[in-house]
């Protein structure tokens, strides 16, 4: 890979060793062994049921709210392995935020939507709250459409706004890595193609992780790509590569649409 | 997974309308050549106004070519191995096309050493000819089989041609020297020789481009060359 990190920062946000994943009986993940560079996007793909949802799922340890789903294995974030019994979740998930297939507003005010969250890990003056709530609309570019009402139902939204509304709420508690969940994939091509310029910004702070079915999505946005099949991490490359010249046929056939 | 053909069928047929009108071209084109080379060997004018009423085909068929890939790349967005087939065709039709018209030139000029010195010999450009026509059906040929060990073995013959070049070059600097009135015929046998010469640099081109569709590399940006055709070290007669 050609890509030139900062001495100073940390070569990889999150580094994943020997990772396997069951649900019950059923061996979801395979022994997957991946990086995700600092500050970087990377784009999970591959079809339905090949395990990219379940590995993002598991970086903000989702399957603790299911019984007899469970972990092996390592995930390094920040010096401390994410599937150790001893991890205050609270102040993980707020350090890794997530963002759905579908927008999940909370019914609550625009302005609440944000604060909620915020209101959790840190005591801010009202004046303090204003900025921050102003602050992260501003950088998901929904301020200029919201700000007359701030305090008018978030569910009034559009689909888009919503969805963008959701990415400005994970960012307010200031997390390091950014997990979406097909973010896109309900939206139209405008707002699709406003989530993704916001992707480029953010990825200046934040490390984002994405799961994606739209290979041009994968090819627009990301700079590392992996693609798994069947629970295994087949191939990860920069989105160059991969969609120029992966190295495995599987890939090629999955990204060619040749895939039988 | 050992059926390679596209889920969506009709991109498949469209992909397969693209190698087989490439195929055409090159078919067209490959002839020309053949004909140009036996209209000057023969001394064959019908073969000569015959290559040179194929150029319209080639163009028409050039610009189908780059109609149907523009389609493929906005409506199909394709990937990997596709995409790199689909950019390489567009490139590789520049090249026929540009082997179409030096055939053309040449079949032309041949017409116009018709009254030329006998004594001047055409062994030399009938070897060259030879080897860039086999050069030729050899890329053309690695196009449609999608055969990178071909297009390899194209790359590298690409300088014996040069060589001859060079070596006809210097042959019909020579004659020019030794007599003015061989200056006419030997500087059509000259253009000739250069067109023979770009037709072989194109064939070359068509290789790299298949090699890289297939497998994904660049071949080395330096190929290998046999020397350059200068006026220098020439022995001039006159001189003596």
């Amino acid at each position: 890979m050609t890509d030139t990190q900062q001495p100073a920062a940390p070569q990889n946000a999150l580094t994943v060793r020997n990772l396997n994943f069951f649900y019950g009986q059923h061996h979801a993940l395979h022994d997957v062994n991946i990086d995700f560079p600092a500050r970087k996007v990377t784009a999970m793909i591959g079809p339905s049921g090949c395990g990219k949802s379940t590995l993002l799922r598991i970086f903000n340890r989702m399957y603790d709210l299911y019984p007899g789903q469970r972990a092996e294995g390592e995930v390094m974030f920040d010096g401390r392995n994410l599937l150790e019994n001893g991890i205050d979740l609270n102040i993980m998930r707020a350090r890794i935020g997530m963002v759905f297939q579908k927008p999940t507003p909370f019914p609550m005010s625009i302005y609440d939507n944000i604060a909620f969250g915020v209101r959790l890990h840190e005591r801010l003056t009202r004046a303090q709250m204003d900025e921050r709530v102003q602050d992260v609309l501003t950088r998901v570019a929904l301020w200029g459409e919201v700000r007359d009402r701030l305090h008018a139902p978030a569910n009034g939204l559009s689909g888009g706004q919503q969805q963008r509304l959701c990415i400005a709420r994970s960012i307010a508690t200031r997390p390091e890595v950014l997990l979406l969940d097909e973010p896109t994939s309900a939206l139209d091509p405008i707002s699709t193609a406003r989530i993704e310029e916001l992707l480029d910004e953010l990825k200046e702070e934040f490390t984002i992780v994405i799961v994606t079915h739209n290979m041009q999505q994968a090819a627009r946005c990301a700079d590392q790509v992996a693609f798994f099949y069947m629970g295994r991490l087949v191939e990860v490359d920069t989105a160059d590569r991969i969609f120029t010249n992966p190295r495995q046929q599987q890939t090629q056939d999955y990204i060619t649409g040749r895939f039988g | 997974m050992v059926d390679r053909s596209h889920i969506v069928k009709s991109y498949e047929q469209e992909l397969g309308q693209l190698r087989s009108m490439v195929s055409q071209m090159g078919g067209i084109v490959e002839n020309q050549v053949a004909l140009a080379l036996s209209a000057i060997a023969e001394k064959n004018e019908e073969a000569a106004s015959s290559a040179t009423q194929q150029d319209p085909a080639v163009d028409a068929l050039e610009r189908d070519v780059e109609a149907l890939a523009i389609r493929l790349l906005a409506l199909r967005s394709p990937m990997a191995s596709d995409l790199r087939e689909i950019v390489a065709t567009l490139k590789i039709t520049g090249d026929l096309e540009r082997i179409g018209d030096y055939a053309s030139s040449i079949a032309r000029r041949s017409l116009r050493i018709r009254s030329a010195n006998e004594q001047i010999t055409l062994t030399g450009l009938r070897s060259m000819g030879r080897l860039v026509q086999d050069n030729l059906r050899r890329s053309i040929d690695a196009i449609t089989q999608q055969d990178s060990s071909r297009a390899m073995e194209v790359w590298h013959s690409d300088r014996a041609v040069d060589e001859y070049y060079t070596a006809l070059f210097r042959e019909l600097v020579t004659y020019m020297m030794e007599d003015p009135r061989n200056i006419r015929s030997c500087t059509e046998l000259l253009f000739i020789a250069k067109n023979l010469e770009r037709i072989g640099d194109h064939a070359t081109n068509i290789a790299e481009r298949v090699f890289y569709a297939v497998t994904g590399e660049n071949l080395p940006a330096v190929r290998p060359r046999g020397g350059i055709a200068t006026t220098e070290n020439i022995v001039d007669v006159t001189d003596r």
